[in-house]
């Protein structure tokens, strides 16, 4: 079905955890290592900008739909952040503008050549590169829903399952679109499917990775995606990523555990 | 509390105002104008064909954020999480704007006018995009030189693009472009709303436009090249030649002490010349 741009962007609004009791967080605060995945994933939700910064550079941007969704996704994205870090704030951990700030100022090299490099592949494949952005980002949403997921059953925390499920419900909006997008770009192209079959499965790695520490990382996915529940949710997002046309066969999460070391 | 101690008091001679909060402005972004907007009091035919054709091309310029970011998230703009979490309401907040002109422009086009479509966005696919000024990897490219001096370029950049467009926002609030000559309460009730959503992004633009500029003489230099190079509106990029021109000639039209007015707004920013401020108003005009 297709997505409709117009009812989400009337609906689009910042996740609300106003009703939350996050003081239950210092009456049965959350261990160190499930801290450390909340940061990651603040940090990475934070870090939307810089996903649509490499989207922006190829031709999808000129397209209303596209830029719609995209302008309301970077604050949705956003207010995940805020959310998130309200969760750190009560357990001491404070996120101000000023360390992002400098989290980003260690990123380097590969940091800014990023753009260019998409900007080149973009320019050389065309308006079928955007097919693999939208499958990119459905690969990224679909594995975000899923680590939300994994948090709230690992946690067992009612007030963070909460919170994370309204977060996860916005993100399955998002899915939605990039499915919708992938879907219709890649049906209608051989030379979309290959570009987006080769990408994924070279170049695809855990949402954060080009962000965040190796040990970060690997973390994350180890607190997660260990163990038979874990490698099942995997499996299940390289279910959906695989029934898109033409890339059946792929197994790009379950891959990037392996890279990982995470044990199944 | 006492009116006269809280936030919107005239700062005491000494002693700086408050930063702009931009985790106050996120919570307080505001979407969708359309219930706000009293579209069956404008009457049809309000306004002339120049003042809706200017109110439809400055729904496409306002609209015309993801390009702009583009431009600007390649450089070292993007690392700064403070102007990024201000950006991402920014676009938001003109998303809306956008909508709301395109519904203004719907209830007040002139009869005979094409009606503007009130309902959707508009086709920015089949507007013409040309090249105007460089592309991202020539701004990569550039920014690795720039550092982050090119932040305050583009806040300036930002800055200037709110003062131009406020030209024609102000001529639209005026009487001089309704049909028959007298106000309209509705179409002026519109256009305030959507000056005071402005006000803040001009305050923030502003703000950290002159911190940077005056603390870097760098950033002043980086910031007279780009004003002198941009192509004015900053969103000329998503409309015809035509409606830029005709948009210029609107809001460069009504006061003749206009582009005085501008050049003064463009000259207010620290490090920037009159020789920059009368290029900017020259490629506006041209």
């Amino acid at each position: 079905m297709a997505f409709d741009i117009d009812r989400y962007t009337a609906t689009s609004v910042a996740v609300d955890w106003s009703d939350l009791d996050l003081e239950a967080f210092r009456r049965e605060p959350l261990p160190g290592s499930s801290l450390r995945t909340l940061r990651y994933m603040a940090d990475v939700e934070y870090h939307t900008v810089c996903y649509t910064r490499d989207l922006l550079t190829t031709p999808s941007h000129r397209e209303s739909d596209v830029s719609a969704f995209m302008t309301m996704w970077n604050r949705e994205e956003f207010w995940h952040g805020e959310a998130l870090a309200a969760v750190l704030a009560v357990h001491g951990v404070s996120i101000d503008y000023d360390e992002l700030k400098a989290s980003r100022l260690k990123l380097g090299w590969k940091d800014r050549l990023d753009p260019i490099k998409q900007s080149v592949l973009g320019g050389l494949v065309g308006q079928d590169f955007v097919a693999v952005h939208m499958s990119w980002g459905a690969a990224n949403e679909w594995s975000a829903i899923t680590a939300y997921q994994r948090m709230a059953e690992l946690e067992e925390h009612p007030v963070l399952a909460e919170l994370l499920r309204r977060i996860a419900k916005q993100e399955a909006r998002h899915v939605a679109f990039y499915t919708s997008q992938a879907r219709e770009r890649l049906a209608a192209s051989t030379k979309a499917q290959k570009v987006t079959r080769f990408a994924l499965s070279r170049f695809w790695a855990p949402v954060g990775s080009s962000i965040m520490a190796p040990e970060e990382v690997r973390h994350v996915m180890g607190h997660l995606m260990s163990g038979e529940e874990g490698r099942r949710a995997a499996r299940k997002v390289d279910d959906s990523i695989s029934g898109m046309p033409g890339l059946a066969g792929l197994t790009i999460v379950q891959d990037a555990l392996d890279r990982l070391g995470v044990a199944s | 509390m006492d009116d006269l101690s809280g936030a919107g008091s005239t700062p005491t001679i000494g002693v700086e105002p408050a930063p702009f909060d931009v985790r106050d402005f996120a919570r307080t972004a505001h979407g969708s104008h359309r219930e706000g907007l009293d579209l069956e009091a404008i009457p049809d035919a309000a306004l002339t064909r120049e003042a809706v054709r200017t109110i439809l091309t400055l729904a496409e310029l306002e609209g015309a954020t993801m390009a702009h970011l583009r431009n600007v998230l390649v450089t070292a703009t993007h690392k700064d999480a403070r102007v990024t979490a201000f950006l991402v309401s920014w676009a938001y907040e003109k998303y809306w704007v956008a909508d709301a002109l395109r519904a203004v422009a719907g209830a007040a086009a002139p009869v005979g006018a094409t009606r503007a479509n009130d309902a959707s966005r508009p086709a920015v696919a089949a507007a013409p995009v040309r090249a105007r000024g460089r592309g991202p990897i020539r701004r990569a490219l550039a920014g690795f030189a720039q550092g982050s001096d090119v932040i305050g370029a583009h806040l300036a950049l930002g800055c200037v693009d709110d003062l131009v467009l406020d030209l024609a926002y102000a001529r639209l609030a005026g009487d001089v472009p309704t049909a028959d000559g007298t106000p309209d309460p509705a179409l002026g009730d519109a256009i305030r709303r959507i000056r005071a959503i402005k006000a803040r992004h001009s305050a923030f633009f502003h703000e950290e436009a002159t911190r940077r500029l005056e603390t870097s003489p760098r950033a002043a230099r980086l910031a007279r090249r780009e004003l002198s190079r941009a192509a004015w509106p900053l969103g000329a990029a998503s409309v015809s030649d035509e409606d830029r021109r005709s948009f210029a000639r609107f809001a460069l039209g009504g006061d003749p002490g206009s582009a005085s007015a501008l050049e003064r707004g463009i000259r207010s920013l620290a490090g920037i010349d009159e020789r920059t401020a009368a290029r900017v108003t020259g490629r506006l005009a041209g």
